[in-house]
């Protein structure tokens, strides 16, 4: 019995054994699911359109605390949402805190971006080396950098002296040197002179690949924009002029539906974030997060719509500015009325019109809010306009980052500021901007002018107003409303706190 | 010994020659009471020959004239007693108090108490049931030091348990649970009567021999077995009671809400009560206020019933022992209105069989099915936020349906708030099926010295979850019908194979286990969701509730995959060992090792050791101290390793995205640059020193451990430039250290009359050491900023200190700088921060450490005592020396249109009367200045509680018309009747420390009932 035991013995400890050589090779299986980048095949080409999609996915994909860090500060938007993100109303009266989480997400959301990008740029040229056609790669390429244009314009004008990543290594920032705001427009401007002759010669809706993607006249405008802050006008009067004497593009007869359905990969925008709900009633939905800019309370046309946060409130220096104009058409489309704000508007303002009404053209009556006297009517959408079945904000609606009513205008600004172009007249262009609202012709515009049509025309769009204050010194007008701005310390953001951590030329910078 | 050996050695070869001839009797009984000890197992030492005491302690048992007995019994002392040709043999069995003879599960095997270096506490049966719950782990609470249970009052939930503190930025620090052998992250699926012993390996030097796996600690729980030569038994054992909510928060009832919002001055706010007024009419007490009066607390709340119902069937024969059982378990949520339970019913087989003398094969099988409905959680929320003066119901809310419930906005307010539609239109639902099956054969080689154990475990878990969202009219907006579901499944699997090695030289006694395990985790995932449901799902027509017929899918809520933790297929291959030797009792020593290796990380094989030492003083002849029975100091060191981490592929990866281009939905790809790196599993040495002690004739007994726990190679994220992204990398180090001490006095008056009173303390440190070079580390959200300082607790409380509020603008003026002050529109009624630095403003430099939610000490006490037949005991426990978040007060920063709760209402600043509590004015607490982090909303959440009160009686074989009478014992329990604390909370247990929408732990009374056949 002994030796049968033994025997047991014997073979339980091979069989231990065996189980122990044989279950070693178990422990090199790969982790589940992921991609490693080492991995991709890069002979198939047909996958590298794939990062072109994931960059434009990217430039989408903005959270809702980047836009009105980068556009609260003038004097046509006041934050409004009283009550909720008092952080926020303390940037818009120039008291920043540089612990204030959104201007730690803006900058990073905007770097993320670049570093994205650079990557894509990256593995598009792997996809080149390895045969992929040029001319496809380097036009790609050439995307991506007026996707990388347009955002380090937005982060040079809030922190003005920034880090330029040159490769996707987030870390190769850790001893990188701040170029300084008017470095990184020149960097912005040089970017694009790189990738306009590699961009198709179509307006960004004629694109069939990619409808509404970039296009060489998208390029020539981010250069335009970049220079404009350089005060190169003649490089503004330039680039503006190449996009008009192109004739690709006009002004949407209709101002308030620029900004509705029928903006959507309209015939005046050269760069927009798309979104769509896909047609259906409920289910997939790429969209913004429009709630930001919704009612808290309003009577849809069309019951059952979902309202939103309150924010985002043209300021009653708009409205007045516009009525002191005489102006309806962009007034309507740009500031919907609640009737404590018309109250406190014909209190204010004896003279108003009685045509001001808490009434949209589309029949959604707003009502009274705690947070907000007005609402933002280029980022309303009508709820007759939701696909049917929808009931959230916005849903569906695109959101536009550069028009042609600004090329227009900055072209003008150019002129008036010295520079020549043949392309249009700095009278044209504003005139062109004017007759689409039925403005009556100016002639021999002024800066004065020309500013103050691109208040009218872009109020609560982008932060371009303030921009165009502090470019033109003309800052007095942001001590509004109980605000007062110092030139000295005011333009800039501080540095998010959480980078200074990081970053000690950033934290040296500030000091 | 040797000889003793030889003889089971012998027995087991010649089962012929084993037969009885020699009949004894006895009786047996308690030292302390003197008492009978019914259901002692006698046994003949080295046969399967045995029986059990009856009621009254007595025994007849037929063995060898030169056998030796053995009495055995839960919560005694073995004894053996040689039979020397007696016939009548009484045995006094000592109690409890010398629990040093018991034998002590901790991992691939056994060892007596007494001979421990390491810390392990154990629970048994008799304590983890007096805690009516679904929840085994739940009955620790206040029962071990060094266990933090943190309770969750929702049905069927499992509580927070933290072992000796936290060691881990990642998961939640749960320690791993070891059921019979398989590796479990939980045992929610157990039911607390199938656990005959629950043992916590406190220390590295304990938990070490499970390696990689125990680095938070291990849990080793052992379900009941039946026992050899036992008489079958059939015990059902059932209670039922109800749960009542406690300590349910104040909120400010209309008249003060009313006060309060008119002292904010918002004449936005106050026409919102007109307009109440105006829609509901008058108070006719008051007509100043609307004439509704709402305790949301109260309409969503009720009492709801529990109850447990287990049937056991056990016993043995000579060479096979079962035990079978299946129990049903329900508890009914405190939520009202809608679905908000928890069924779970459990099936378990456990069998054991000597197939021959040299082999013995078992099997265990525990089903466990459950279905839970979970109540919406924001419901809780709601609650607290919806103003008094909106009723539940509103007839003129005539686009409302299909219920007619009040919306808030129609009054004005921003939100809906009324906590009834979450409630009413979505449904949760929570299948969960575990399996959990072992088989193991034991093969005796060389007597019963050298034995060989393989034993296979599976782990089956499938947890489907299923989200419904009804379609409804709030009166404002219409909301869409959706199901998302969601099915996980996980496929464990460990093979254990050992020998072990008993034996005795003299005085030198030695075992050592030598093993090899193999060990897969596999795990799957589906969620879909779909959108507007056809037809529109009711609660009436479940049947329709299916994604088939859904009409769109939402395709950026399908997938399979969740990042790199679940879709895993993860590989585990250990040897290990362990040597424990023992000189004349006197002299031990403890060591093991084992190497694991794993596919998870890029560092494959890791090695785990420990050593310790005990010496018994008391045993050394030079020791005689009156007074002091037994005396053991001992000390360990240990390594442990924590792998349940999410893993790295530490390389950049390619990431889909999608977005829309013209209508059109296109998936792209982004490549991300940054990476996890996590080369390995968490690492941490811990150093233990220990004292055991037994006093006074064992009535009071002494156990204290002192130990420091480093954890290296920590998981932590690591900030790069500019990017939003975090990485991941092995750098982090934590401490935490504490003592322990567990004091225990038991002794009798009289036979019919014992009784027993302890305690024990705990207490924690937890420290941050390192971060890979960062000072600190963010946590919480950033207007609540909770952070890992180097040198601090585990993301603490982080913000501005309060020091009062201003009374004065004088005050204002001679705190901060003037500028300062103007700038901030600072106004009497604003709390004031304190200027750390001293610079005259308050920025983010002024920032500090507010609290931490580890608690720094725990304690628990017990008193019970034993009249007769009658039973009593209590255990009373509390946690102090940590924070809460009040997070329900902070939500103001977001939305301040909303209720507050009574103690804010009637002690917020005015100008008269200041604030006792340092609380901002009524205005203030709107103002931007006072909604930053601070000590306002970071309070003390310190607790005493009355844990379990339990009072029972037994019928003791009493003939009751000539028939006896089961053993039948009828027991009242009132389960933590009550919690003292100051928090402005309803529970002062919050285990992530924020308080934001935690459901309340309600008292619990039952009435139970155990019947034995």
């Amino acid at each position: 019995m002994k030796a049968i035991r033994n025997i047991q013995f014997v073979a339980m400890v091979s069989i231990g054994l065996l189980l122990g050589t044989s279950c070693s090779g178990l422990l090199d299986e790969p982790l589940e699911n992921q991609q490693i980048a080492e991995g991709t095949d890069y002979t198939q080409t047909q996958n590298m359109v794939l990062m072109l999609y994931g960059a434009y996915n990217q430039l989408y994909d903005m959270g809702w605390e980047v836009y009105p860090t980068i556009s609260v500060r003038g004097d046509d938007i006041d934050i409004g949402g009283r009550g909720d993100q008092p952080l926020f109303a303390e940037a818009d009266s120039f008291r920043y805190d540089r612990n204030f989480w959104a201007l730690n997400n803006a900058w990073t959301s905007l770097y993320s971006d670049l570093i994205y990008w650079q990557g894509a740029i990256e593995e598009i040229q792997k996809y080149q080396e390895a045969g992929a056609n040029q001319g496809t790669a380097q036009q790609y390429i050439a995307e991506i950098k007026v996707m990388q244009g347009f955002e380090f314009l937005q982060l040079a004008r809030m922190w003005g002296s920034i880090l330029i990543p040159t490769t996707s290594q987030p870390s190769q920032l850790f001893n990188a040197e701040l170029s300084s705001f008017e470095q990184v427009m020149q960097h912005v401007s040089a970017l694009m002179d790189e990738a306009i002759p590699l961009l198709p010669t179509v307006r960004p809706n004629q694109r069939t690949d990619i409808p509404g993607g970039i296009t060489r006249y998208t390029a020539y405008a981010v250069k335009a924009l970049a220079n404009l802050e350089l005060k190169n006008y003649p490089a503004v009067a330039e680039a503006t002029g190449q996009i008009i004497s192109s004739g690709l593009f006009s002004l949407e007869p209709d101002f308030y539906h620029l900004f509705k359905l029928q903006g959507k990969l309209n015939n005046e925008n050269l760069l927009e974030l798309q979104y769509s709900d896909y047609g259906t009633p409920t289910g997939t939905s790429n969209k913004y997060l429009w709630d930001f800019f919704g009612p808290t309370s309003w009577t849809p046309a069309r019951s059952g719509s979902s309202g939103g946060w309150g924010f985002w409130e043209p300021s009653m220096k708009y409205i007045q500015f516009m009525l002191d104009r005489g102006e309806r058409e962009r007034l309507e489309a740009t500031v919907i009325f609640t009737p404590d704000g018309i109250t406190e508007l014909r209190n204010a303002y004896p003279g108003a019109p009685s045509w001001i009404s808490n009434v949209t053209a589309d029949g959604d009556q707003f009502n009274n809010s705690v947070r907000t006297k007005f609402y933002s009517g280029k980022h309303y959408w009508p709820s007759t306009m939701l696909t049917q079945g929808r009931t959230a904000y916005g849903e569906n609606k695109n959101f536009t980052c550069i028009r042609y009513a600004e090329v227009l205008l900055i072209h003008a600004e150019a002129l008036v500021n010295g520079a020549t172009s043949s392309a249009m007249t700095a009278d044209a262009a504003v005139n062109e901007v004017r007759g689409r609202v039925g403005l009556g012709p100016l002639s021999s515009v002024t800066l004065d002018q020309v500013l103050d049509e691109k208040l009218a025309e872009f109020a609560g769009e982008w932060g371009i107003r303030f921009y165009d204050l502090v470019r033109n010194g003309r800052t007095a007008e942001l001590s509004y409303g109980g605000r007062t701005y110092d030139a000295a310390t005011d333009r800039f953001y501080p540095y998010p706190l959480q980078q200074q951590d990081i970053l000690p030329q950033l934290r040296d910078q500030n000091q | 010994m040797r000889n003793l050996f030889t003889c089971f050695f012998l027995l087991c070869m010649l089962p012929a020659f084993a037969e009885a001839q020699h009949r004894v009797s006895g009786r047996v009984t308690d030292a302390l009471t003197a008492g009978g000890i019914p259901g002692v197992t006698v046994m003949v030492k080295g046969a399967v020959t045995a029986t059990q005491t009856n009621a009254t302690g007595n025994y007849t048992i037929d063995a060898n004239a030169a056998d030796t007995l053995v009495f055995r019994s839960l919560g005694y002392a073995m004894q053996e007693v040689p039979i020397a040709n007696q016939t009548s043999i009484d045995v006094v069995l000592e109690g409890e108090g010398t629990e040093l003879e018991e034998v002590v599960v901790i991992g691939y095997g056994t060892q007596r108490q007494r001979d421990l270096t390491t810390a392990v506490a154990t629970i048994r049966a008799d304590d983890i049931a007096k805690t009516p719950n679904a929840q085994a782990m739940q009955s620790l609470q206040g029962r071990v030091a060094g266990v933090q249970i943190v309770s969750n009052g929702a049905p069927g939930a499992s509580p927070t348990v933290r072992l000796r503190g936290i060691g881990s930025f990642e998961g939640n620090s749960a320690p791993l649970y070891v059921v019979d052998g398989m590796f479990f992250d939980n045992i929610d699926f157990l039911n607390p009567n199938d656990i005959a012993t629950i043992s916590v390996l406190k220390d590295a030097s304990a938990s070490a021999i499970y390696g990689v796996r125990a680095g938070n600690g291990v849990v080793l729980i052992e379900t009941k077995s039946g026992a050899y030569n036992k008489p079958g038994e059939i015990v059902y054992d059932a209670y039922y009671g109800i749960q009542n909510p406690q300590n349910v928060l104040k909120m400010a009832n209309t008249q003060q809400f009313v006060r309060y919002i008119n002292a904010t001055g918002s004449q936005a706010d106050i026409s919102l009560i007109a307009n109440a007024m105006q829609r509901y009419g008058r108070s006719r007490l008051d007509p100043n206020l609307p004439n509704v009066n709402t305790d949301w607390y109260n309409e969503i709340m009720t009492p709801a019933p529990i109850q447990n119902h287990n049937l056991s069937f056990s016993g043995g024969g000579e060479s096979t022992r079962y035990s079978i059982g299946a129990s049903y378990f329900n508890q009914e949520g405190l939520l009202d209105l809608q679905r908000n339970d928890y069924r779970r019913l459990n099936f378990r087989v456990k069998v054991d069989s000597k197939v021959k003398d040299w082999l013995n094969v078992g099997g265990n099988f525990n089903v466990s099915t459950a279905r839970q409905y979970n109540g919406e959680n924001t419901a809780w929320f709601r609650a607290y936020f919806s103003v008094p003066i909106l009723p539940v119901y509103d007839e003129d809310n005539t686009d409302a349906s299909p219920v007619k419930y009040a919306n808030a906005q129609k009054l004005g307010y921003r939100g809906v708030q009324n906590p009834f539609f979450p409630l009413e239109y979505i449904d949760n639902r929570n299948h969960v099926a575990k399996l959990a099956g072992n088989f193991h054969a034991e093969v005796a080689l060389w007597e019963q010295k050298l034995k060989f154990r393989t034993q296979y475990n599976y782990g089956l878990s499938f947890v489907n979850t299923r989200r419904v969202d009804f379609e409804y009219h709030d009166g404002v907006t219409q909301h869409q019908s959706a199901i998302r579901r969601q099915n996980t499944s996980d496929y464990d699997q460990v093979w254990d194979n050992f020998v072990t090695y008993d034996d005795d030289f003299g005085k030198h006694n030695l075992n050592v286990v030598l093993g090899q395990s193999y060990r897969s985790e596999y795990s799957e995932l589906l969620f879909a969701r779909g959108t507007a449901i056809s037809p529109a799902p009711s609660r009436a027509a479940e049947q329709y509730w299916y994604l088939t017929n859904a009409t769109d899918f939402d395709l950026n809520n399908i997938g399979d995959a969740d990042g790199g933790t679940l879709n895993a297929n993860l590989q585990f291959l250990s040897f290990f060992g362990r040597a424990a030797y023992n000189y004349d009792d006197r002299y031990l020593l403890y060591t093991t090792f084992r190497r694991d290796g794993n596919n998870k990380f890029q560092k494959t094989w890791g090695n785990f050791a420990t050593v310790g030492a005990g010496w018994v003083l008391s045993q050394e002849e030079f020791f005689d101290v009156p007074g002091i029975d037994f005396l053991k100091f001992r000390a360990s060191w240990g390594q442990l390793g924590n792998d349940a981490i999410s893993p790295s592929v530490g390389l950049p990866t390619l990431q889909e995205n999608n977005g829309a281009i013209d209508g059109t939905r296109v998936i792209g790809r982004r490549l991300n640059p940054t990476f996890d790196l996590i080369t390995q599993w968490e690492t941490t040495v811990e150093k233990n020193f220990g004292v055991d002690a037994q006093f006074l004739n064992s009535r009071l007994s002494l156990e204290a451990d002192y130990f420091i726990r480093d954890t290296r190679n920590l998981a932590v994220t690591i900030v790069p430039p500019v990017f939003a992204s975090a990485e991941r990398r092995s750098v982090g180090e934590i401490r935490n250290q504490g003592l322990e001490l567990n004091l225990n006095w038991r002794d009798h008056l009289s036979e019919d009359f014992s009784y027993n009173i302890g305690g024990n303390i705990a207490t924690l440190k937890n420290k941050v050491l390192g971060l890979g070079g960062a000072d600190g580390l963010n946590a919480g959200s950033a207007e609540f900023r909770q952070r890992s300082i180097i040198g601090q607790p585990y993301q603490a409380f982080y913000g501005y200190e309060v020091t009062g509020v201003f009374d004065t603008d004088q005050q204002i003026q001679s705190t901060y700088n003037a500028d300062f002050a103007a700038e901030k529109s600072l106004v009497p009624g604003d709390l004031i921060f304190k200027d750390q630095n001293g610079d005259g403003l308050i920025d983010d430099q002024d920032r500090v450490i507010l609290g931490s939610y580890l608690p720094d000490f725990t304690w628990g006490a017990n008193l019970g005592f034993r009249y007769k037949k009658l039973e009593f005991a209590a255990l009373l426990q509390g946690q102090t020396g940590y924070h809460i978040l009040n997070r329900k007060r902070g939500e103001m920063i977001f939305t301040n249109d909303t209720n507050i709760d009574a103690d804010l209402a009637t002690n917020f600043w005015t100008e008269e009367g200041g604030s006792p509590k340092n609380y901002p004015s009524a205005s203030g607490l709107r103002r931007s200045w006072n909604q930053v982090m601070s000590s306002y909303f970071v309070e003390p959440g310190s607790y005493f509680r009355l844990q379990n009160v339990r009072l029972s009686y037994s019928f003791l074989g009493r003939e009751i018309n000539g028939v006896t009478w089961p053993e039948t014992r009828v027991t009242l329990t009132a389960d933590r009747p009550l919690t003292v604390f100051k928090y402005n909370g309803f529970n002062p247990e919050v285990a992530s420390g924020v308080d934001r929408e935690v459901y309340p732990i309600p008292a619990i009374y039952t009435l139970g009932v155990t019947i034995k056949l």
